[in-house]
């Protein structure tokens, strides 16, 4: 297989790779000519690349996350690769906000990438190593009524240049703040808005680059700065948008 | 009489704008001596000012001029404790649509305003600060400098290039007892807004003034507009001695505008 970005022979680990974003970054670092262990809270997806090892575990759970990280040593090998994609998210504001919310969501976004960076960077430090964290545009930018959620991606965007400073130069670490991505997520917003096609035009009018994102758009991103192209690259939060962060929240002339 | 700003001397170029005469009149009422400088008595709004500033003609693009004011405001008070930048221009179109003349102009009065005004100022200043207190350039930013409104590309620049020169500004003046700081407005309702809503800012959504008016004040999470008084404010603040540890900052005063994403119709 041409490999676009030089991964061959080496292992990758990509969390919540079951679907969305996360798998279109499995499949392209798999293309690239990485080995991928991936992982999710429930079963293997059945459509999944049968050469990519699957774990079902909860990150947010040290030795969920300590399993993931064994499994890739067992299969591959040392894994010089970590992807922190795994993330969830409540819309909720701070006073409705549950004790439940607030575990789940800086269970998995905070503490979940932060158990699998601790998991990784002892090995990472000895032979070299990548981690890609996915932050978000809202961890700079505030979407309403997803406090947690937008505080959370924050705290990854700060973990990004802490890691990238503390454990440098073996380590390089950076992370990608995705936009709006043609996800499941996104479609079922459009679906449940009074009209749905005009809340779609409204919403790609407000990108630069005149659509949505798509999920390859963020691997793109990704598959790059794990690759030797981006080796004088650390510690940087890149945000892939369309533009959409660049704009004013004001557009007038959409009015 | 005790206002928080009583003993010193402040100039406020664009001292004759809608911004700038809130301004003068808030240093005013805490007991500055005020210098309003516009290119006229009237500036950019067209009736008779009020308050008690003192009016100084002045382009701020003329090296000659901005030498002159800073010179008779040496000879009547001596010293300048506060320099504040207000005065700026922009021009509404994409880089294609803008002749060389019209950035040129832009950048003339936004930046290399803000410089002269800021080289001439300093000697005074440093006069100020032998006094015993720390001085206070305030420029003015932008929340355009940060994220772009369409058709604005000059401006937007322009602005950049001001909250680069404030950080630089304060790092070289800052061990001279001289503070630098540039406020970034957004939306403030200014006459020069309101044309803005009544010209080119209204037209996609196709709507009328007041329903462009309404959508855009919506979008503020303060549901409102900022008023030249709320910039008087922030102005007052930076220039005391409240704020003595503040340099080398950019304070943005949108009413969260800017700390959100774009908000979709859905």
């Amino acid at each position: 297989m041409a490999s676009k970005t030089g991964l061959d022979g080496k292992v990758a680990i990509v969390t919540g790779g079951g679907r969305g974003i996360g798998r279109a970054i499995v499949d392209r670092l798999l293309a690239d000519g990485a080995s991928v262990v991936t992982c999710g809270r429930g079963s293997r997806p059945q459509d999944l690349s049968s050469s990519v090892v699957w774990v079902q575990a909860d990150i947010a759970d040290r030795n969920h996350a300590a399993a993931v990280v064994g499994a890739a040593g067992e299969n591959f090998g040392n894994a010089a690769i970590l992807v922190n994609n795994a993330g969830v998210q409540v819309e909720k504001t701070v006073i409705e906000t549950s004790d439940d919310d607030w575990d789940l969501v800086v269970g998995t976004n905070c503490k979940g990438t932060f158990n699998m960076c601790r998991e990784m960077l002892p090995q990472m430090s000895e032979h070299g190593g990548s981690i890609v964290n996915l932050g978000s545009i809202s961890g700079n930018v505030s979407d309403p009524r997803m406090a947690v959620y937008n505080a959370s991606k924050a705290f990854v965007h700060g973990l990004t240049r802490s890691i990238a400073v503390d454990h440098g130069p073996w380590v390089r670490c950076n992370s990608v703040s995705p936009g709006w991505i043609r996800t499941a997520m996104v479609s079922e917003g459009f679906a449940l808005a009074r009209d749905p096609e005009r809340a779609e035009a409204d919403a790609v009018a407000r990108h630069a680059v005149g659509r949505l994102g798509e999920p390859e758009d963020i691997a793109n991103a990704v598959a790059w700065l794990v690759s030797d192209q981006a080796s004088f690259v650390t510690g940087q939060c890149f945000i892939i948008d369309g533009g959409l962060t660049a704009a004013s929240p004001l557009q007038p002339g959409l009015f | 009489m005790g206002g928080t700003l009583s003993g010193k001397v402040a100039l406020v170029t664009g001292g004759r704008g809608g911004i700038g005469r809130a301004i003068g009149a808030r240093l005013v009422k805490e007991g500055a001596t005020v210098y309003a400088a516009d290119l006229s008595q009237s500036g950019s709004l067209g009736d008779t000012p009020e308050g008690e500033t003192r009016y100084v003609r002045l382009d701020v693009t003329l090296e000659s001029n901005v030498a002159d004011a800073l010179d008779l405001i040496d000879r009547e008070s001596g010293k300048l404790d506060i320099l504040v930048n207000a005065a700026g221009i922009e021009i509404e179109k994409t880089i294609e649509h803008t002749s060389l003349s019209e950035w040129n102009r832009c950048f003339a009065v936004n930046v290399t305003g803000t410089f002269l005004t800021c080289k001439y100022a300093l000697p005074l200043m440093r006069k100020a600060v032998s006094h015993g207190t720390t001085a206070s350039i305030i420029n003015f930013g932008s929340y355009d400098g940060f994220i772009a409104d369409p058709g604005l590309a000059a401006y937007c620049a322009s602005k950049g290039a001001v909250h680069a020169l404030t950080r630089a500004m304060a790092c070289d003046h800052g061990p001279e007892g001289i503070r630098v700081n540039a406020i970034c407005p957004g939306y403030i309702d200014t006459p020069m807004l309101q044309a803005f809503f009544a010209g080119a800012g209204s037209g996609g959504g196709g709507g009328t003034v007041e329903t462009l008016r309404d959508a855009v004040r919506n979008v503020h999470p303060i549901r409102n507009y900022g008023t030249p008084a709320d910039v008087a404010n922030l102005v007052n603040w930076l220039a005391g001695d409240e704020a003595r540890y503040a340099s080398g900052q950019l304070w943005i005063l949108d009413g969260g505008l800017s700390a959100q994403v774009q908000q979709m119709r859905l």
